[in-house]
């Protein structure tokens, strides 16, 4: 790629980051996404966790769980935003007259997540050693990095199906936006292992590669994983699901441009 | 001639419905070819294919079959899409952008979609503003500015990117007359200004026949008619009309006759005379009657407007 190709890629993703960026300033109710319902949820558990008298062992794996819950819930409203956006402004179709490709939306909008998410993570992270004390950093910098990338990548898998939704659906899929996440919650053991839910959840909890990527951390505080190389699963999760979504949204474009979806999406 | 468009049997079909049965032809095998640095009117009611064609041509459309050439591309390879969509532009009537966005941070963000560098994008941001005179807008989220103010920014949006080719569907729709007629003006002064080539949607026969070099009537998916605007009203026999009805005891003779006349109706003492150009056979009639000694009561002059046309073709 040539210097001037490379710059050209930058300037179109940072169109999106910059998109994300103003609108996020500018929503009191962004404030509430990141602030608010984070704190809300991981003040009520861990309250709870002191009522109920767990072991700090018990109560380290509930606020793990319910920290990597809010990173990846504020980090994929980035991405499941980003063509939400342009249809509640009834502009998608200028987006898509222009040059831009896939990448440049998930990539712009990915990074505005990745701040966000990754604020949300830090205040959590202090609170829970302040009021729980509880250290979510007790893994060294590498673990604590990789499995921060796996909470940032599996916010992604969850932003990019809605923005799948969205094409193919329109404007009902912004539901998925909340809704897909939370369902993904349920069966990944965010509060509780994945042992204890029924057979069948259990066969599709080994599916999500969240359901590895806490496991893995949990290991640096003394929680046997369901398997073994959870890392590795996770991670092959991961990036197949990431390269399936992204081959899928190509055809959802492609198709919401030959049903009309995508001018019924600016009207 | 060099085309900058060209066009051959287009034809796009909706499917809607849960499973899939209503289809609506939107265009049928439609061909044009429109001219580099022309500006090209589509006209037609409500409903007769004109966004679906410009929708097609901006590449956010995918056609069921048809090959469109831009500057010689082929729009829908994937290639060519890309390079097109470099030189293109579109502007919507009932102009909408991100709304909790600035006038100056929807162009930023518009700019960046065509990978402009920060430098050129304020260069050009600043042309753009002081063009459309958004001056005092221009830190105004787009949620507060007015009709006209959103519309001039949607027009300004479009030469963002330094375009050959603006589509422009319906530009003025929903305008005051005085706003529509600022929005012509500046459409005008862009043209002069820049060699650009102008696709124009609109139901507006005065818009059209004042901006355009030529005109594509559409119907129900299908170009009907097409031709310069002086040629049609030609082709139709449609000229201006002049009603003239004259003072009590005065009446039109009825092998009343003058050259130019291409449709007269005579009913005593009132005519609806349609003449080729009513500044040059107006005279011809007044100075006759004065000879003969006639007098008019009332005088009013009509003249011939693209409406005609389209209800003369459609009939």
């Amino acid at each position: 790629m040539s210097s001037s190709a490379f710059r050209d890629e930058i300037v179109k993703t940072n169109a999106f980051l910059f998109k994300s960026w103003i609108i996020a300033k500018r929503d009191i109710f962004g404030l509430f996404e990141v602030l608010f319902w984070p704190l809300i949820s991981f003040l009520s558990v861990g309250f709870l966790s002191d009522f109920a008298s767990l072991s700090s062992d018990m109560k380290g794996f509930i606020l793990i769980g319910v920290i990597s819950m809010n990173t990846i819930q504020v980090c994929q409203l980035d991405v499941a935003y980003v063509l939400l956006y342009d249809i509640w402004s009834k502009a998608l179709k200028h987006s898509f007259v222009a040059p831009i490709g896939i990448r440049h939306i998930l990539i712009g909008s990915m990074v505005v997540g990745i701040i966000r998410g990754g604020i949300v993570f830090l205040i959590l992270a202090f609170l829970s050693q302040l009021i729980f004390h509880f250290n979510i950093l007790v893994p060294d910098i590498s673990a604590t990095s990789l499995f921060l990338s796996g909470l940032f990548l599996n916010a992604a898998i969850v932003g990019i199906l809605v923005s799948i939704l969205v094409l193919t659906i329109g404007y009902k899929a912004e539901v998925a936006a909340w809704s897909v996440v939370s369902l993904m919650f349920l069966i990944c053991g965010i509060y509780y292992p994945i042992s204890i839910l029924p057979h069948w959840a259990q066969i599709i909890a080994k599916t999500l590669p969240l359901t590895y990527f806490l496991e893995y951390y949990r290991i640096f505080y003394g929680f046997t994983p369901s398997c073994s190389d959870v890392l590795v699963k996770g991670c092959f999760l991961l990036f197949l699901y990431l390269i399936l979504e992204i081959y899928i949204m190509h055809l959802s474009l492609k198709r919401a441009k030959q049903s009309g979806m995508l001018l019924k999406l600016s009207e | 001639m060099k085309l900058a468009v060209q066009i051959r049997d287009l034809s796009k079909t909706f499917i809607q419905g849960i499973i899939r049965k209503k289809r609506k032809k939107a265009l049928k095998n439609i061909s044009m070819d429109v001219p580099e640095g022309s500006i090209c009117g589509v006209l037609g009611p409500n409903g007769a294919g004109k966004t679906t064609l410009l929708s097609i041509i901006a590449g956010i459309l995918i056609p069921d079959k048809g090959n469109i050439l831009v500057f010689g591309e082929d729009l829908y390879s994937t290639k060519g899409i890309k390079k097109v969509q470099n030189f293109i532009n579109i502007s919507s009537g009932h102009a909408n952008f991100l709304w909790n966005m600035t006038v100056k941070e929807n162009f930023h963000y518009y700019g960046m979609l065509y990978g402009i560098d920060n430098k050129e994008r304020n260069k050009r941001i600043e042309e753009l503003i002081d063009l459309f005179s958004l001056n005092s807008y221009k830190d105004v989220r787009f949620s507060e500015l007015s009709t006209g103010t959103k519309q001039r920014l949607s027009l300004a949006k479009a030469f963002i990117n330094d375009p050959k080719i603006v589509l422009l569907d319906e530009p003025t729709v929903g305008l005051d007359p005085d706003v529509a007629m600022d929005i012509r003006r500046i459409i005008k002064e862009f043209h002069k200004k820049k060699d650009i080539t102008f696709i124009l949607t609109t139901h507006n026969m005065e818009e059209a026949e004042e901006l355009c070099d030529e005109v594509s009537f559409i119907f129900d998916g299908q170009i009907r008619v097409k031709g310069r605007p002086k040629e049609l009203k030609k082709k139709f026999n449609i000229g201006d009309r002049i009603i003239i009805e004259l003072k009590e005891g005065h009446t039109f003779s009825k092998d009343f006759f003058i050259s130019g006349l291409l449709n007269i109706s005579i009913s005593n003492s009132y005519a609806s005379i349609v003449v080729d150009d009513h500044s040059i056979r107006l005279p011809e009639i007044i100075n006759r009657f004065i000879k003969e000694g006639i007098q008019i009561k009332r005088m009013e002059i009509r003249k011939a407007d693209l409406e005609d046309v389209f209800i003369s073709f459609s009939r």
